[in-house]
């Protein structure tokens, strides 16, 4: 909300405040001052009043003018762009020298399009008055050219930019402000005249006005203005509008939003003459009801809506805006004057569903104190009687159904003193309530209660008023002292688990990447269409980009590996711990899922990275990687099982077995979607449910004993068809070894062709420890021999010829 | 020889083969001492002429003396093995060989300084889910129906109750619904907001709330030491802080929180937009309203509760200039925050 502060300083002394102290006293009551804005400049002798004395057209340009122009003293020959420039206008005129405040460049000799130009006719941006910049400024024809500007111009002004919180409406208004500094300056605020005097028949003899729905509308005014000549408004108070953002219209419609932004109170003026049957009814709008409202936008109306009607039609959405059909306009004499309290639950539907915003709107949201309805009226109508001759009709019709009309609020001084935590008297807290506004009714020594000022429409509770005796306190009186710590057995295990998961992933090589919870239907589709009906959609979003809650941590890894591709990062592994959303029959559900991914010779030693990744490789390094992640989170067996997934290459789609449940998917990404990043390196990814890989995070095993005695160590090497797997081979291993057996690795292991048909040589380490005494060699060939023996009969092994 | 001569013996043999320098120096040692005609094999002949009470001790020592040189001998070798010309020369300036490790994410990085601060305070970490309820994320927090932050403009819903939650406040209402009082917690998570996104507004963000609710009374005095600790802890011994009125449903009194900049020191610069502070954070002293929904009685409780955008303090902690490239994941900016 823009504050001028020479507005301000109408019901408030602050003219003698500097802007960075008036900033900090606002700051510290609570009101955010959003910017700070100087309108106008501080113009030197440079900038007279001119005169045109002559005006051509520039002989080699069409949208120039060759001006003569007077000072006062001397003609000067000015090139001049603006289409308003003609002879006879008194103008603002910067001489040569002049600094111009819009843009800070100095006026000089120059030569347009060949003619030479000596100063410059002003625009009111370029004099920082206002963003008009359609043409040069008209000043008025009385003015005596040489006149040095800043002396019939309006002087600098200062103008804050505030933001008003949510609760307090009473500060969405000037003298809302002013009151504020009034009781922090602790100095006296000075309210306007509201009184006019009353000729005629009474306003309840010229109209009828029937509210109907009193929940929507508690008070409702109606003044009658007659005879009001039209005439544009007082320049103080176009001006004043402007610098509050507000065109002036014309007096009858100024002095509304003048009044507004003054007090607060939203007003309406009806052209009385327009309404059916001089009857005024405030009812709900009736289903499809149809208003023209004076943007000349067509409203569709439902009966949620409040409506102000004449006794045939909607003629305006109450609080909201008018209606076109009894708007005010230039040759309007007779109005009804409306100042009524419409309540902001309803306000706030009604514009919210229509999309419509107004400065009535903004305020009766977040409600308008039910006193300043007629206030605010009589204000309005003194000031058409003053500036526009109106005649006021005796009286006002005023319905008023409010319940309450005043609250009152107990304040426990001690409660106070706790919840602040700062030593302050009774009295202090009386006296800082009385500057607010607050009255006394009753006090002891334990607490006092206060009738809550009608305008402070936040005030409910105790909390309330302590927070107004912190803030008039003083938040920096508030002191700081140690911290108080206590001992929390609240368990943070689940914390704790997610930061031992990422801690061993990064570890392991992984950086944590993050995406949006949300992404598009496309990308989703593209990665695996076959959740479509299970995902959960955002019936708002707010783009289609961003259109689906995911359902995947992989999309998302997937295009972020590809676009660190496109920007030569040639290898990278990347993790994500997040949730994912689905939506099972109407219920959305979300879980947490840890996805990995990687691109590049990711496991290979830095002297060996151009050699061309393959699958089978990239799919071990990830593998390695789940493997010891599951290690060092106490998890279980790892074990990828064939599958199929339309995002990975055929053959390369692995679920992952964790400790015997299906925990995720794994694979190598398919050629289709690695195309969009001409990818052609293997790119594999994995998924997995955090919740049974983060189960057993800080599970303890039982201690074993270091072995005390020496184990005997045998590698055997065969051959053996592809078709047969590691599992098979350890499986079948150990299935006839002896107990003392404590260890199969796979050393070795590589394909050859032997005439025609492509075998496997693998090589095996097998170790044999007894926990009870030194195994022979004996014993050990013995049981090398079973296994080999088993392997032939059951595997089909060819022992290999050293 | 005596078996202090021979004990001689063996210090000489054992330096000729530490002092050798090159292979034919040591081969010369080996043939002196183990040759075939070398000192030990004599000395060996010679064993019938030692007394025999101290046979078998010199015979042992004899058989240890030339275990531990052909020992050192085979050690030795390698060392001083003449380079082969066409053999690898080996390069110390290489790479090193071994993953490098990666890094986690600057918001992840934020939420465990976070809990670690508070966690020394005795505040545990809590959380609730993303889709959330209207009771839980506006009503019980005291937010008025005709609040803006119910529009459909401003949050994402699913339906008229249920949402993505706008805030992590509504995890205080589901822990202070479930236990008594004390509660002490933080909850950082993931929030949502019809924002457009921009250099500093992130429709997908993360926050951080804390909550302090016990039934001693707890003060406003209370909750600024709190943050002025963690302001140090965060941001550097010299940071402090400073409260603001304002304005939120669900605290009473409400107050937004400045850190001194902790790049100037709070006399102005770019950072802080030459105040000598930035707003980190909302706080205040839990509304009684809000006891109420969750089915505390105000009046046996004091509490307050604070919140505030973890990539907000990520980007003035780091210097980060766009909150865009948070969400990027571009290898290069990620792998700075080692």
């Amino acid at each position: 909300m823009k504050v001028p502060v020479s507005w301000l300083n109408e019901y408030v002394d602050v003219a003698d405040l500097s802007v960075k102290e008036l900033s900090d006293k606002l700051t510290f009551a609570g009101i955010e001052v959003e910017g700070v804005e100087t309108v106008g400049a501080l113009l030197d002798d440079n900038f007279v009043v001119g005169e045109v004395v002559a005006c051509e057209r520039h002989p080699n340009a069409d949208r120039l003018s060759v001006c003569r122009v007077s000072d006062g003293a001397e003609e000067w020959q000015v090139v001049c762009g603006a289409p308003n420039v003609r002879s006879g206008l008194k103008v603002a005129f910067a001489k040569i020298g002049a600094v111009v405040p819009e843009g800070g460049f100095v006026i000089k000799r120059a030569k347009l399009r060949g003619v030479e130009s000596f100063g410059m006719i002003c625009s009111a941006r370029e004099l920082q008055l206002s963003e008009d910049h359609e043409g040069i400024m008209e000043l008025d024809g009385a003015l005596v050219a040489g006149t040095l500007l800043r002396e019939v111009l309006p002087a600098p002004e200062t103008v804050f930019d505030l933001e008003i919180t949510w609760n307090r409406s009473d500060c969405l208004s000037i003298i809302g402000v002013a009151r504020e500094f009034a009781a922090v300056l602790k100095r006296e605020l000075r309210l306007p005249s509201v009184d006019f005097s009353e000729a005629g028949e009474p306003a309840s003899s010229f109209a009828k006005v029937v509210v109907e729905d009193t929940v929507g509308c508690p008070r409702y005014t109606a003044r009658i203005l007659q005879g009001i000549k039209d005439r544009p408004s007082p320049a103080w108070m176009s001006r004043r509008l402007e610098l509050c953002g507000v065109r002036s219209l014309g007096l009858t419609v100024d002095v509304t939003n003048y009044v507004m932004l003054e007090c607060g109170q939203p007003l309406h003026a009806f052209d009385y003459t327009t309404l059916a049957e001089r009857t005024i009814v405030v009812r709900r709008a009736r289903q499809g009801e149809e208003l023209t409202t004076i943007d000349g936008e067509v409203r569709r109306l439902d009966t949620d809506m409040v409506v102000i009607a004449d006794a045939v039609r909607a003629t305006a959405i109450a609080g909201v805006m008018g209606g076109e059909a009894t708007e005010v306009t230039g040759t309007t004499s007779n109005v009804l004057l409306e100042s009524a309290t419409f309540a902001a639950p309803s306000i706030k539907a009604t514009a919210t569903k229509l999309g419509m915003r107004s400065e009535s709107s903004h305020r009766f949201e977040r409600t308008v104190d039910g006193e300043l309805a007629d206030w605010g009226s009589r204000r309005a109508a003194a000031l058409l009687v003053e500036l526009g001759g109106a005649t006021a009709a005796p009286g006002v019709i005023d319905i008023d159904n409010r319940k309450a009309k005043s609250t009152t609020v107990a304040l426990r001084f001690k409660r106070a003193r706790d919840v602040i935590g700062v030593e302050l008297g009774d009295d202090a807290m009386v006296e800082i309530l009385e500057r607010l506004g607050f009255v006394v009714t009753e006090r002891d020594g334990v607490r006092g209660v206060f009738k809550v000022p009608s305008w402070r429409c936040d005030i409910e509770l105790e909390a309330d008023l302590i927070e107004e005796v912190a803030r008039m306190h003083g938040l920096d009186a508030i002191p700081e002292r140690a911290p108080v710590a206590v001992v929390s057995s609240d368990n943070d295990e689940p914390f704790r688990a997610r930061a031992k998961c990422r801690a061993t992933l990064t570890s392991l090589g992984f950086t944590e990447a993050m995406h949006y919870s949300f992404l598009s239907a496309a990308e989703l589709d593209a990665f695996d269409k076959r959740s479509g009906a299970g995902r959960l959609v955002l019936p708002n979003p707010v783009s289609a980009d961003y259109a689906v809650m995911r359902d995947s941590l992989l999309p998302q890894m997937v295009g972020t590996l590809g676009r660190n591709a496109s920007r030569q990062v040639m290898s990278c592994a990347l993790f994500e711990m997040g949730r994912v959303f689905g939506n099972s029959s109407g219920h959305p559900w979300e879980e947490e899922r840890v996805a990995l991914g990687i691109l590049g010779a990711v496991g290979r030693g830095k002297l060996d990275l151009r050699r061309p990744v393959k699958n089978d490789e990239a799919v071990l390094w990830l593998r390695g990687a789940l493997e010891a992640l599951a290690v060092k989170l106490h998890a279980g067996r790892v074990e990828l099982r064939g599958c199929e997934h339309p995002a990975m290459e055929k053959g390369w789609a692995f679920e992952i077995v964790i400790d015997g449940k299906m925990t995720g998917v794994m694979g190598a990404i398919s050629g289709a979607l690695r195309h969009q990043w001409r990818l052609t390196a293997p790119m594999v990814v994995a998924e997995l449910q955090a919740e049974v890989l983060l189960a057993n995070s800080f599970a303890r095993g039982v201690l074993q004993d270091v072995p005390t005695f020496p184990a005997v160590r045998r590698d055997v090497a065969f051959l053996i068809s592809e078709s047969v797997t590691h599992e098979a081979i350890v499986g079948c291993i150990k299935k006839v070894a002896p107990q003392e057996l404590t260890g199969v690795e796979i050393f070795d292991m590589f394909n050859l062709v032997e005439s025609g048909v492509v075998l496997r040589s693998v090589g095996y380490a097998l170790e044999f420890r007894s926990t009870s005494r030194t195994l022979t060699d004996n014993e050990v060939n013995k049981a090398i021999e079973k296994v080999m023996q088993a392997l032939k009969d059951e595997l089909k092994v060819v022992i290999r010829d050293k | 020889m005596t078996l202090a001569e021979l004990e001689q013996s063996y210090g000489e043999s054992m330096a000729a083969v530490r002092d050798a320098t090159d292979a034919t120096a040591l081969d010369q040692v080996r043939v002196r001492y183990v040759g075939r005609n070398g000192l030990i094999p004599a000395l060996v002949k010679q064993m019938k002429d030692v007394p025999a009470a101290d046979r078998p001790a010199f015979g042992k020592r004899l058989q240890t003396w030339r275990a531990e040189l052909e020992e050192l001998l085979e050690a030795r070798k390698g060392e001083v093995a003449a380079p082969v010309a066409s053999g690898p020369v080996f390069d110390a300036t290489l790479p090193g060989q071994w993953s490098v490790p990666g890094v986690e994410h600057p918001v992840t990085q934020v939420i465990a300084e976070v809990a670690r601060i508070f966690g020394k305070l005795g505040f545990t970490v809590a959380d609730g889910p993303d889709v959330e309820t209207r009771f839980n994320n506006f009503t019980a927090l005291n937010t008025a129906a005709h609040h803006p932050s119910m529009d459909a403009a401003d949050t994402f819903w699913f339906d008229d109750d249920l949402l993505l939650r706008t805030q992590t406040s509504p995890v205080q209402v589901r822990v202070m619904t479930a236990h008594k009082p004390p509660v002490r917690i933080i909850t950082p998570g993931r929030c949502y907001r019809r924002d457009t996104t921009d250099a500093t507004h992130s429709a997908n963000f993360h926050q951080t709330e804390g909550l302090y609710v016990d039934t001693r009374p707890v003060s406003l005095a209370d909750l600024k030491s709190t943050l002025a600790y963690f302001a140090r802890e965060m941001m550097g011994s010299k940071v402090g802080v400073r409260f603001r009125p304002h304005f939120f449903p669900f605290t009473e009194p409400s107050v937004e929180v400045d850190f001194s900049c902790h790049i100037c020191g709070g006399s102005g610069c770019r950072v802080c937009k030459q105040s000598g502070w930035i707003e980190i954070a909302g706080a205040g002293m839990v509304d009684p309203r809000v006891y109420r929904f969750v089915g505390y009685d105000p009046e046996e409780v004091y509490g307050y509760a604070f919140g505030m955008g973890v990539e907000r303090i990520a980007m003035i902690k780091y210097g980060i200039k766009d909150i865009r490239h948070l969400y990027e994941n571009d290898v290069r900016f990620l792998s700075q925050f080692g």
